[in-house]
């Protein structure tokens, strides 16, 4: 399978000496769902910003689809990766199906109006993350929640064949959460969607991604050049969440045990010994 | 991108099409003097003009004024076209003049210009100084047909101002300056405006009248033309005389009391330690017009050595 | 709102309506003014060669230029208006906030200063130098933004309030050294008043007035989607920094062609695109239109009422608008307020 997505020794800082990131590999097929996990910090956000193009590392190369991610205009990117904020901008006079409508705008062209087709994808979108009820509110009258939603069904609207979304179940309640990792794992296959979510859930990680990206952000060994510090792992959920791991890289005490066939991870308490974070 | 194109050309064709169906040239009519034509329907724009007209014996023949003409009475009772300051180009079209005559000002330009534009007859005259308001006067002589009138008027002018610092003991008009002075100039400070302090300084139409009253303008050079000052320029200018214009209606029942206390707190000036401040009629003063001499007479009434005010 | 989101129908249909509300109200004004007018006479007289007829060149010359003018500069004031409250992200902002105002001003006071006489297309020198000085500053204050603030919106206000601080400074130097009449003729363009304009002037204007409102128009789904932010914009394909540059380019040659004409004629680019978004919601595809046709109108009805309040007489425009407009602010806010939630 075509990697769709690749980086290769990406390093990345944003005051120069110090580095956030540091000889970064990792290839993600297409079709792939992708989970990435990492204390605060750890350049998860970062990661995806280097993606989309909106930073330039230090050294290394970042590639989507074959194609170097410099080489991409802003239209270009845009057919080709949508992104779900973790904190956007929320103008709060647009109702929820403009808002959606919104994602359709660069494929206008001369028009001003967008034609039945867009009003089908939108009415489409909203329906499957669940918020076709709320097409005529304002955005300023919605809970987190319920605009997360939106917004995931903006992306979606979008019909690009990457999705990155950056820790978009933080106001779900756990219905809603599960909803968006179903929804997600939906599209995947008959769309041949590759996903990439960044979260904090490890258990719903390991259970839906195939595979995982952990950045330790410097407080543990990772595959890196020798040194112990922005390293990271990569690989099948199975493989790169082990307990001692966890515990190391998020400075926490875990219990685990098997439940329901799957893997699952619990933090007790923090660990006593300071983590070093440069 | 094409829609973008389109709306270009779109634009370029609409100006094409403007500066073909009306090419920009003006119908500029602007030019004095007498066509053969006897005006016979006469709009002022400026108070000043309007006693011209009159003087010049035209009255019957101006048709409406501003508001703000109010002499001689009258020109009160004419048809009004707007204020000095803006003139109401309906009401002036609505006069159905066939001469209209204004000042050289921004406002009166425009208004000169649309006039013309539409095929009125429009005489826009410029009048800073007591020469140029002479040659305005001998200008509409001939443009109304009674040059032997205007001679008249200015040739009395003439005579008045000539005659009105003589009391003072001055050669008055500003070319027989050169040493003909038969004693110190009184210094004069003319406040037009009292809180914030302004007063006329040099380039101004008035310091031409002071000098013709006999005087001396106690301002020394300013930059501005009516520049405001404050208490250590006062004391500085020395001035033995202090004139206020002030509006006619205003002039009966003005609170004197007032000013002189707002001097008092002047003491190290000459003039109020003379107790030499006067207050004249500001239309006479402040007009360029044939009242020119009125004013100055007055003016030259507040300089004499025993002091009288008009 | 009709459904969740706008259509081309019901677009047309309110903008449809609102102009025969505004040709309706352009006649209307036609027939009013100090000097009483029969348009039947007029268009009698059309056919005679001469047209010397009083009605007719009172119409045709005074009256209809008058409010055509007063009608593109209205249109042109609000359409600006809404462009700098989105572009700005500040429903506060108004046209003159980037420099026009005082850029404006300063050419004006340079052509009053100097006496200068001569017309250009019918132009005054003016109006001329007002369009110069506008567009000038404007380029500055984009300048100057870039530099501060590189592509920023904050750039750009700081950059506008400098400029303005300090050309109305200068403004203000002239003026003390200004004859009376000068200084008059400077306040009296300040305070906005609508002028009886020539053929071309007004033709050029029109043509000039409605092309950028039709580039704004077609600008308007990516003005829409730049109130999200650079940075969903840019990842939902939208390059933000040249949507602003071209929106800018367009509100600003708009706005100095009505202060040239004009003067600066306040409150219509604040109040303007505020009460059209209370009516019929923020959406930049309906928004500018329907400003465009409502401010038309606002101004139109405005220069009306200076024009015969104190007849023959003539009150700025700028007085009436603000008197006005301020009172009607003040209530949308609080209307706003209830409706929607505190203004941000």
């Amino acid at each position: 399978m075509k990697p769709v997505i690749e980086m290769e020794q990406v390093s990345f800082g944003y005051t120069p000496g110090s580095d956030l990131l540091r000889g970064l590999t990792f290839k993600v097929e297409q079709g792939a769902f992708v989970g990435i996990a990492g204390p605060n910090g750890s350049g998860k956000t970062t990661l995806l910003r280097l993606l989309t193009g909106l930073l330039h590392p230090q050294s290394g190369l970042i590639r989507i689809d074959g194609e170097n991610v410099d080489s991409y205009g802003i239209s270009a990117m845009a057919q080709k990766v949508s992104v779900v904020c973790q904190d956007p901008v929320v103008p709060l006079g647009f109702s929820v199906a403009e808002t959606v409508l919104m994602a359709r705008v660069a494929r206008l062209g001369q028009r001003v109006f967008g034609d039945k087709r867009d009003m089908e994808v939108m009415q489409q979108c909203l329906q499957m993350t669940d918020a076709a009820h709320l097409a005529d509110r304002p955005l300023g009258r919605l809970s987190g929640g319920e605009r997360q939603r939106v917004l995931i069904a903006r992306a979606l609207a979008q019909d690009t064949p990457i999705l990155l979304l950056d820790e978009p179940t933080t106001f779900l309640d756990l219905r809603h959460q599960l909803e968006v990792y179903d929804l997600l794992k939906a599209i995947q296959g008959p769309q041949d969607k590759t996903i990439v979510i960044i979260t904090h859930d490890l258990n719903l990680a390991g259970r839906y991604c195939e595979r995982v990206l952990v950045l330790c952000g410097g407080s543990g060994p990772g595959s890196s050049d020798g040194d112990d510090r922005a390293g990271f792992f990569f690989g099948r959920p199975e493989e790169v969440f082990t307990a001692s791991r966890i515990e190391q890289v998020f400075g926490v005490q875990i219990v685990s045990g098997r439940i329901a066939g799957q893997q699952v991870f619990v933090p007790i308490k923090r660990r006593p010994e300071v983590i070093n974070r440069v | 991108m094409a829609r973008w194109w389109l709306l270009a050309l779109g634009f370029a064709g609409w100006v094409v099409c403007g500066l073909t169906v009306c090419p920009p040239g003006d119908a500029a009519a602007v030019a004095p003097g007498n066509d053969g034509h006897r005006a016979e329907r006469i709009v002022s724009l400026a108070p000043n003009l309007t006693e011209i007209l009159f003087a010049l014996g035209a009255g019957d023949r101006v048709v409406a004024v501003t508001n703000h003409c109010n002499y001689p009475s009258s020109a009160r009772a004419k048809a009004r076209v707007g204020t000095f300051w803006q003139p109401n180009l309906e009401a002036i079209i609505g006069a159905r003049p066939d001469l209209v005559v204004a000042l050289d000002m921004a406002q009166h330009g425009l208004v000169a210009q649309r006039l013309a534009r539409m095929g009125y007859r429009c005489l826009v005259l410029d009048i800073d100084t007591v020469a140029q308001l002479m040659e305005v006067i001998e200008t509409l002589g001939h443009t109304l047909g009674c040059p032997d009138k205007a001679d008249s008027l200015r040739a009395s002018l003439a005579q008045r101002l000539a005659k009105a610092c003589l009391p003072v003991g001055m050669a008055c008009l500003p070319s027989d300056r050169a040493g003909q002075t038969a004693g110190p100039r009184p210094r004069v400070l003319w406040v037009v405006q009292r809180q914030p302090l302004r007063v006329a300084g040099q380039q101004t139409f008035v310091n031409e009248m002071i000098e013709l009253a006999g005087g001396q303008n106690a301002m020394g050079a300013t930059i501005y033309q009516y520049p405001p000052i404050g208490a250590e320029q006062v004391l500085a200018c020395r001035a033995e005389v202090i004139i206020e214009p002030v509006a006619a209606e205003d002039l009966q029942g003005m609170d004197r009391r007032r000013a002189i206390e707002f001097w008092n707190l002047f003491q190290g000036v000459p003039a109020v330690a003379n107790q030499r401040i006067y207050f004249v009629d500001a239309d006479i003063v402040s007009r360029l017009g044939p009242r020119l001499a009125d004013g100055v007479e007055a003016m030259a009434g507040c300089l004499r050595p025993e002091g009288r005010e008009d | 709102m009709d459904g969740a989101h706008l259509t081309p129908r019901g677009l047309l249909l309110r903008a449809g309506i609102s102009l025969l509300v505004l040709i309706a109200v352009m006649i209307g004004s036609l027939r009013v003014g100090s000097e009483p007018v029969s348009i039947r006479r007029a268009i009698h007289s059309m056919a005679d060669p001469n047209q010397t007829d009083l009605d007719y060149q009172i119409l045709v010359h005074v009256r209809l230029p008058r409010v055509i003018v007063a009608a593109v500069v209205g249109a042109a004031l609000a359409c600006a208006g809404v462009v700098c409250q989105v572009l700005l992200r500040n429903p506060l902002a108004d046209p003159y906030l980037l420099g026009v105002s005082s850029g404006a001003g300063l050419g004006a006071i340079i052509a009053v200063l100097s006496g200068l006489t001569w017309t250009l297309a019918g132009g005054s020198a003016i109006a001329v130098c007002a369009f110069a000085g506008a567009l000038g500053t404007m380029g500055l204050v984009w300048w100057l933004g870039q530099w501060v603030g590189r592509w920023g919106v904050a750039g750009l206000v700081l950059a506008g309030v400098i400029v303005n601080a300090f050309l109305s400074a200068v403004i203000m130097c002239l003026v003390a050294i200004a004859k009376g009449d000068q200084v008059h003729a400077t306040l009296f363009w300040l305070m906005g008043n609508i002028n009886e304009e020539g053929l071309l002037v007004v033709w050029l204007a029109v043509g000039c007035v409605g092309a950028c409102i039709v580039g704004l128009f077609f600008l308007s789904p990516r003005l829409n989607v730049i109130c999200f932010g650079d940075d969903q914009a840019r990842s939902m394909g939208i390059d933000a920094n040249r949507v602003r540059l071209a929106a800018f380019v367009l509100s600003g040659l708009m706005t100095a062609v009505a202060v040239s004409l004009a003067g600066l004629v306040g409150f219509v680019g604040l109040v303007i695109p505020h009460a059209v978004r209370l009516v019929w919601g923020g959406d930049c595809r309906q928004l500018l239109p329907m400003c465009a046709v409502v401010g038309a109108t606002f101004l139109v009805i405005c220069d009306t009422i200076c024009r015969v309040i104190v007849a023959p007489a003539q009150l700025p425009v700028g007085i009436v608008t603000a008197l006005i407009g301020g009172p009607v602010f003040i209530g949308l806010l609080v209307v706003h307020s209830r409706k929607i939630g505190p203004l941000s």
